[in-house]
């Protein structure tokens, strides 16, 4: 079982990421992946903060943690996360995010942003690339892990499924998958557009270990799982399904398919602080 | 007689591409061999660095997504696969995952144009103009092992994602001695000439160096340009050959719009050249069927007989 203090500060940063990441979405005049940024949050948060062996001091050693952002419209959410680790200043972020010229786009750019791992934005491009850098890792003998975020939504495509057979073939037991099980798509409901469940079952079928988090945004649970994690050295790899809500953590956002993206007013970022403060107080008497 | 042969036997004839790339895995850890269960003529690598090699299966977005995240962490991944697929099937993953971060990736791919006898699922006569519309991508089609051989090999230290259209033959047709120079990213002057100049590449090299000789008994004086690299293409032989002769045929075994004939044309249309013939031997817009490639070359109007009537006809021969 993870610590609770550290439980604790996981949580505060991921709040603190939600703060910036809302602010972001008020202040920026285009649309911001809210509905998808805040689902996945808490385990990015974990990923970022707890679990991959990573930071600004790391970024040219070659025995760091790799991460690919697969669900690349993710960005936001990764760069406001990353920023709390000291990748870059949040501020930099704000005053640069979507401009001509900015290392801050919708979809990660390493040629504009050398420290990310891999360029992405197309969906179900990510895996592949993560079981190359995993197949590499462990041709050279080195012990770091590959981690690839995806979306539920993405796993549609036939892509990911063809990695999935290269990545267990290979026995690459130093990636890890992480979906953010969120059960939306852009303008659906995933069950009722395609038959995604039985869900796990499908990753059991294509011989993966299979990590279920039934609530992915609690994040005693995220930092249980991901701390279960086999050996880089294991032979199987392993999927992460975290069971998310799409716009975790704002009433007006969570499940609505409307706010897949969006741009937030002054008044419905400040009933969207005003709500996350309010989660925040509440959890602090719970305490 | 009918001699009997495996589709092993028939695919390996250009092993040149096996052997190669074995030879460079040996002299350099950062070559890795990847198939999309393309795997003739990779038994070599596969037994001698076994640890550098990976079959998808018939996954070409796999393929490509992998030798991504190899080339990513500092490796020269070489996939061998088919074209047709190479180019269609994972033209996005080449596109976004290779070519748009600009990584060392090398696409080695069969069956290029009407070759291989397989029908219009199975030729490649849109490749080079996909892969030449991709940003950073170098797109070359060998048309002899002497050159394929040095293509792989200077491919090791070339910056960017490199493609190399091949085609299935049973026989390795030589064209070039052993000791000649191929540099990519420039034409190979096959043969002098000053009426005409043939500018083809892959298949259609051996055509047009005997288009050459057939021509010279007419008292034509037909030059042979080798242009293996389709993109980027080599300007300033072109524009030296609209100079000197004139004329131009280009001649390949592709689509002729949008290939290396549209490429020519508009390295001559932007610097404003204006020829005293230009014309185009290639596939029309037609989905071919079933023969194998001499024949196809004979329907569509762009084998030696065709190219060799056009020569007379300009001529009054």
């Amino acid at each position: 079982m993870a610590e609770k203090t550290e439980v604790l500060r996981l949580r505060d940063l991921a709040w603190q990421a939600r703060v910036n990441l809302c602010k972001l979405c008020g202040s920026y005049g285009g649309n911001i992946h809210m509905g998808g940024d805040m689902s996945m949050m808490d385990v990015l948060t974990c990923l970022f903060h707890h679990t991959m062996k990573v930071g600004p001091e790391l970024e040219e050693d070659p025995k760091r943690d790799r991460f690919i952002l697969s669900k690349g419209h993710g960005a936001a959410c990764m760069y406001i996360v990353m920023a709390l680790k000291g990748f870059f200043s949040y501020e930099e972020i704000c005053e640069t995010y979507g401009q001509a010229g900015s290392k801050f786009g919708q979809h990660p750019c390493k040629t504009h942003l050398p420290m990310l791992d891999v360029s992405t934005g197309s969906l179900g491009h990510g895996l592949a690339i993560a079981a190359g850098l995993a197949a590499s890792a462990k041709q050279r003998g080195q012990n770091h892990r590959v981690f690839c975020m995806m979306g539920d939504g993405e796993t549609c495509e036939g892509s990911v499924w063809e990695a999935a057979m290269t990545a267990r073939a290979q026995k690459l037991g130093n990636l890890v998958a992480v979906v953010d099980r969120n059960r939306q798509l852009m303008t659906s409901f995933s069950e009722e557009s395609i038959c995604m469940d039985p869900y796990t079952d499908k990753w059991k079928a294509f011989g993966w270990n299979v990590v279920e988090i039934e609530d992915g945004n609690d994040m005693e649970q995220v930092t249980d799982a991901l701390d279960s994690l086999e050996n880089a050295d294991a032979q199987i790899p392993t999927v992460v399904i975290a069971n998310t809500v799409k716009g975790k953590g704002i009433s007006f956002m969570e499940r609505q398919i409307k706010w897949h993206a969006g741009s937030l007013n002054e008044k419905d970022l400040e009933t969207a602080l005003a709500e996350l403060d309010a989660a925040r107080e509440q959890q602090r008497k719970e305490q | 007689m009918k001699q009997s042969y495996t589709l092993e036997e028939y695919n390996s004839a250009r092993s040149v591409v096996g052997d190669t790339i074995t030879n460079l895995g040996g002299k350099d850890d950062r070559v890795w061999l990847l198939t999309p269960d393309i795997g003739f003529g990779c038994n070599d690598f596969k037994g001698k660095y076994p640890d550098r090699f990976i079959d998808t299966g018939i996954a070409e977005q796999s393929v490509v997504g992998v030798a991504a995240g190899l080339a990513y962490d500092g490796n020269i991944p070489f996939i061998i696969g088919m074209m047709p697929f190479m180019s269609m099937r994972a033209l996005e993953q080449v596109r976004t995952d290779v070519c748009y971060p600009n990584l060392p990736v090398r696409i080695i791919a069969n069956y290029a144009g009407l070759t291989g006898n397989g029908g219009s699922t199975h030729y490649a006569m849109e490749d080079m103009a996909l892969y030449s519309s991709l940003v950073n991508m170098t797109v070359c089609a060998a048309s002899d092992p002497v050159q394929l051989r040095q293509i792989i090999e200077k491919s090791l230290d070339y910056e960017g994602p490199l493609s190399i259209r091949i085609d299935p033959g049973k026989e390795n047709r030589i064209l070039y001695p052993a000791d000649t120079g191929f540099e990519i990213g420039k034409g190979y002057m096959a043969k002098e000439g000053e009426d005409l100049t043939v500018i083809a590449c892959g298949e259609m090299v051996s055509d047009a160096l005997q288009l050459h000789e057939e021509a010279a008994k007419l008292g034509v004086s037909v030059r042979v340009i080798d242009m293996f690299t389709v993109k980027p293409l080599d300007e300033e032989m072109v524009l030296k050959a609209a100079r000197e002769t004139g004329r131009i045929i280009v001649w390949e075994d592709h689509l002729m719009k949008n290939g290396l004939a549209s490429a020519v044309a508009d390295t001559l249309c932007d610097h404003g050249i204006s020829l005293k013939s230009f014309k185009r031997f290639g596939i029309p817009q037609v989905y071919p069927g079933f023969g194998n490639a001499e024949e196809m070359y004979h329907l569509y109007g762009y084998d030696l007989e065709a190219v060799l009537d056009y020569t007379k006809q300009l001529f009054g021969k």
